[in-house]
């Protein structure tokens, strides 16, 4: 009898078992707003994420992907883009979801390392094979007749950094001269034949269209275009002098919450300081910020002299009011 | 400029091609015309590029515009995301009313004040042409979820407010509706006034379930959407009644609650348009909290908590005595079902309500006492309906409207939709009613245990009622409604050659049954 009742006991944990695995286990969906040229990095990191979760929890995650202009993205997000991350171009655009759309908190770039940027990148130029134009620095883009390539800085993140590094060489130049460095820019958007509205679509005018002699670019962008998308075709000049792009991440907890995403959201954005993904990060071209990562693939990046926003411009809020806003200093140089 | 280079270069290869002319080639011209080939060609390529982004920047805007509607389903704005939406909505109802047999008013009223009366002794009712319904309505979706929708009535000489509410669909199973709206009660109430089948709603609807009141409801669908519940708590109107939306002197709130089951939902089979359910509402009235008791005189005894009755020709057949005031419980129970299938619509629907009724001790003073000791009564009234449409053109029957597979247009040939209605419905009123605690039919608007909550020479105890006729449907938005009812009455009138001012007896001698009301009731409805 006792056997027996031991037998079923023993057959009913085990049913339990079975039954709480199978019904644990569940398909979790994240949605990651991002900006342009970051699809292909994400397309990798969203495999390696989902084979980490899965084998830690037993859940599958489904990561959707949308990509744009970063301004643009994070304008979407303030008006009900339910995003669980978002993974923009400079922090300005993530601050405006806790300042106008209350999504975040206001200490949301604390919550991780690096001030939440698990890579850096830069700016750099991508001209056509042989550089016809012999073009090497800053200056030599601003000269009458050579076509430039880069978005608009009012929608795109990528754009802001092109403005604000040439910006800072200008200033460098002329001895911090404000109104020379706005004649500089102001002749070099002059060059710009087409205003894309975000890198891709830049991308797309350069390399596929055929159009401009250089190309402003994000430097992983550039990568990725001499490489893959016209071999041979391209050569990466480096300028001078350039700024260190911080792109951040965060979680977006208003949507989260909401979706019951918080902790794989938290998880997913953390798992971007891992060995695993830092290496991802190097093989798409972005900086790593792990001592490991920016060992192994120190050689793959040109060494140059980067500015920071924060040592040139007083910061991101500071550039966007005096550059950026509407009628800032862009809408004067673009409307003359 | 540059093309009178280009023309130039041409020319010049021309001649270049013409072997007497070969020496004329010049290296420096080849060089110009290929840097002027690229820069045309960088042109070209630039402008539609600009033209790729252009629609690009047009397509994305296209995003973000709002989107004007204008349809046979009303007018209005849309986001361009769908989630913020306003509209506005319209119903008008214009009647005309012909009676051949029936009765106006027949409580005691002297000769001169009724005009003349005919062979019979009743006073004929009036033919009537009537605005029914005038609702401009605009409602409208906030972030996707939050609905709103404010219905004003215009007909009937005054301003008043139908429907002032909004939803918060937070779910499909959970949604919360608050402010004035219809209790999710009565299955034939629940359609709308531009859908119903007849001219006029059933007794059940009209006379026993409540109309509109202002409250509180969530509701939802469950079950695979095959079960819809419905939890409401409203201020309370009487029977057929419509709150006013002012605040309520009875502190008690009714409790509505309605299970609605549609099993065979979305299946391809007979039983797919088949909905049964049932709903129920109850209520505690104070009756002396309720008194308004600065004016008792009035001789509308609606004001007591109490309604009155009317036939589907809008007269009034039976009404309480004006010291009759409701104090106690109110329950009302309504089983409900409806069925379609292809062109056939049946909807069966049955009403009882139980109302505890007491009698006003005084009808001119605020005594110690409001009630006369002993008079407080339960009264069990109840009422059904069975009705049935078909489509003789084919057009599939539904809840809503009947959109016609053929607009009326005499150009084209379409004759619209047309649908034949009858509907068969009757109230019965509880004998009680029209007696005094000693069990004796008597006369209303005493103040003592002799007196009857109301009296069966004034009010009919009970009313049954048929109805056919024919829906024409010009097209989605025009219809015609034309409806025969009659009506027969079961007491209702002071039997022929007594004195007006003459109440019922004991034995109930007194009493005639009401003359039979027989009408013609047509309508020209536009709805959008």
């Amino acid at each position: 009898m006792n056997k027996t009742l031991l037998t079923i006991a023993v057959s009913a944990f085990a049913l339990n078992l079975a039954l709480t695995s199978v019904s644990f286990a569940k398909e979790v969906t994240l949605l990651n707003v991002s900006y342009d040229p970051t699809r292909e990095f994400y397309v990798d990191y969203n495999v390696a994420f989902n084979k980490y979760w899965q084998s830690k929890t037993g859940d599958t995650v489904k990561v959707s992907q949308s990509h744009g202009g970063s301004g643009k993205q994070a304008r979407a997000v303030i008006d009900g883009l339910e995003a669980d991350v978002a993974t923009l171009a400079l922090a300005y655009d993530v601050d405006q979801l806790y300042e106008k759309g209350k999504l975040i908190p206001a200490n949301w770039q604390k919550r991780l390392q690096h001030n939440s940027s698990p890579y850096t990148s830069t700016i750099v130029f991508l001209v056509r094979k042989g550089n016809p134009k012999n073009i090497k620095d800053w200056s030599d883009i601003i000269k009458p007749g050579i076509s430039v390539i880069t978005p608009n800085p009012k929608t795109s993140g990528g754009a802001r950094w092109n403005y604000l590094a040439a910006w800072a060489y200008a200033l460098k130049q002329n001895n911090n001269d404000e109104t020379k460095a706005k004649e500089f820019v102001g002749k070099l958007y002059k060059n710009v034949p087409v205003l894309d509205s975000g890198a891709r679509g830049s991308t797309t005018t350069f390399v596929e269209r055929g159009i401009g002699d250089v190309l402003l670019a994000w430097e992983n962008e550039a990568f990725l275009a001499q490489k893959e998308l016209g071999v041979g075709k391209f050569e990466i000049i480096v300028p001078s002098l350039s700024i260190l792009a911080e792109p951040p991440v965060t979680v977006v907890d208003k949507f989260a919450k909401k979706h019951g995403n918080e902790a794989v959201a938290k998880a997913y954005l953390e798992y971007l300081y891992s060995d695993e993904a830092q290496d991802l990060i190097g093989k798409n071209y972005y900086r790593p910020t792990s001592e490991v990562a920016i060992k192994k693939y120190e050689s793959q990046f040109p060494k140059l002299n980067l500015v920071k926003i924060d040592d040139v411009f007083g910061g991101w809020t500071k550039a966007q009011k005096t550059h950026f806003s509407d009628g800032g200093v862009f809408d004067q140089i673009y409307q003359k | 400029m540059q093309y009178k280079k280009l023309i130039a270069a041409l020319s010049l290869i021309g001649f270049t091609s013409t072997p007497t002319l070969a020496f004329a080639n010049d290296s420096t011209e080849l060089e110009e015309l290929r840097a002027l080939v690229q820069e045309l060609d960088q042109k070209v390529k630039i402008l539609a590029r600009k033209n790729e982004v252009a629609e690009e920047d047009a397509a994305n805007s296209k995003k973000s515009t709002p989107v004007v509607k204008a349809s046979e389903k009303g007018f209005g704005l849309e986001s361009a995301d769908g989630k913020n939406v306003i509209k506005l909505r319209g119903l008008l109802q214009a009647d005309y009313r012909s009676f051949q047999d029936g009765a106006n008013d027949v409580r005691g009223r002297s000769n001169n004040r009724a005009g003349s009366l005919d062979s019979d002794g009743f006073h004929d009712a009036n033919d009537t042409a009537l605005l029914r319904r005038v609702r401009p309505t605009i409602e409208g979706t906030l972030n996707g979820k939050y609905d709103f929708r404010f219905t004003p009535e215009f007909a009937g000489g005054s301003a008043s407010v139908v429907d002032a509410y909004f939803d918060a669909r937070l779910s499909p199973a959970f949604k919360i509706r608050a402010g004035k709206y219809k209790p999710f009660v009565g299955l034939e109430r629940l359609q709308s006034g531009a859908d119903i089948k007849f001219v006029e709603r059933s007794y059940v609807t009209n006379a026993i379930l409540p109309n509109r009141d202002v409250g509180i409801s969530v509701y939802g669908d469950i079950l695979g959407d095959k079960l819809n519940y419905a939890f409401g708590i409203n201020n309370g109107v009487v029977d057929g009644g419509n709150a006013s939306g002012a605040a309520e002197f009875d502190d008690n709130k009714e409790f509505t609650a309605r299970l609605f089951a549609t099993p065979f939902k979305n299946e391809v089979n007979a039983l797919a348009g088949l909905g049964f359910g049932i709903a129920a509402t109850f209520t505690n009235i104070d009756g002396e909290r309720n008194l308004d008791f600065t004016n008792t005189s009035a001789a509308d005894a609606t004001r007591n908590g109490l309604p009155s009755y009317l036939t589907d020709g809008q007269q009034t057949f039976f009404r309480y005595g004006s010291t009759s005031v409701a104090d106690g419980k109110r329950t009302r129970i309504a089983p409900q079902a409806n069925y379609y299938y292809g062109p056939l619509g049946l909807i069966a629907e049955y009403a009882r309500v139980s109302q505890e009724v007491s009698l006003l001790n005084s009808t001119t003073s605020n005594g110690a006492t409001a009630f006369v000791a002993g008079s407080s009564k339960e009264l069990n009234h109840d009422a059904w309906q069975i009705a049935a449409s078909y489509l003789i053109t084919g057009e599939d029957a539904s809840f809503k409207g009947v959109k016609p597979k053929n607009d009326f247009d005499l150009d084209k040939g379409g004759w619209g939709a047309w649908e034949f209605v009858a509907r068969y419905s009757e109230i019965n009123l509880d004998e009680d009613t029209f007696k005094n605690a000693a069990g004796q039919y008597a006369a209303e608007g005493g103040t003592t245990l002799a007196s009857a909550y109301a009296d069966l020479t004034k009010s009919a105890k009970s009313a049954h009622s048929w109805v056919a006729g024919i829906n024409w449907y010009l097209n989605q938005n025009a219809k015609i409604q034309l409806n025969y009812e009659h009506t027969s009455f079961e007491g209702g009138a002071l039997q022929k050659g007594l004195a007006q001012a003459t109440n019922n007896n004991a034995s109930g001698s007194n009493v005639r049954d009401r003359e039979s009301e027989g009408a013609l009731l047509a309508r020209l409805q536009i709805a959008f």
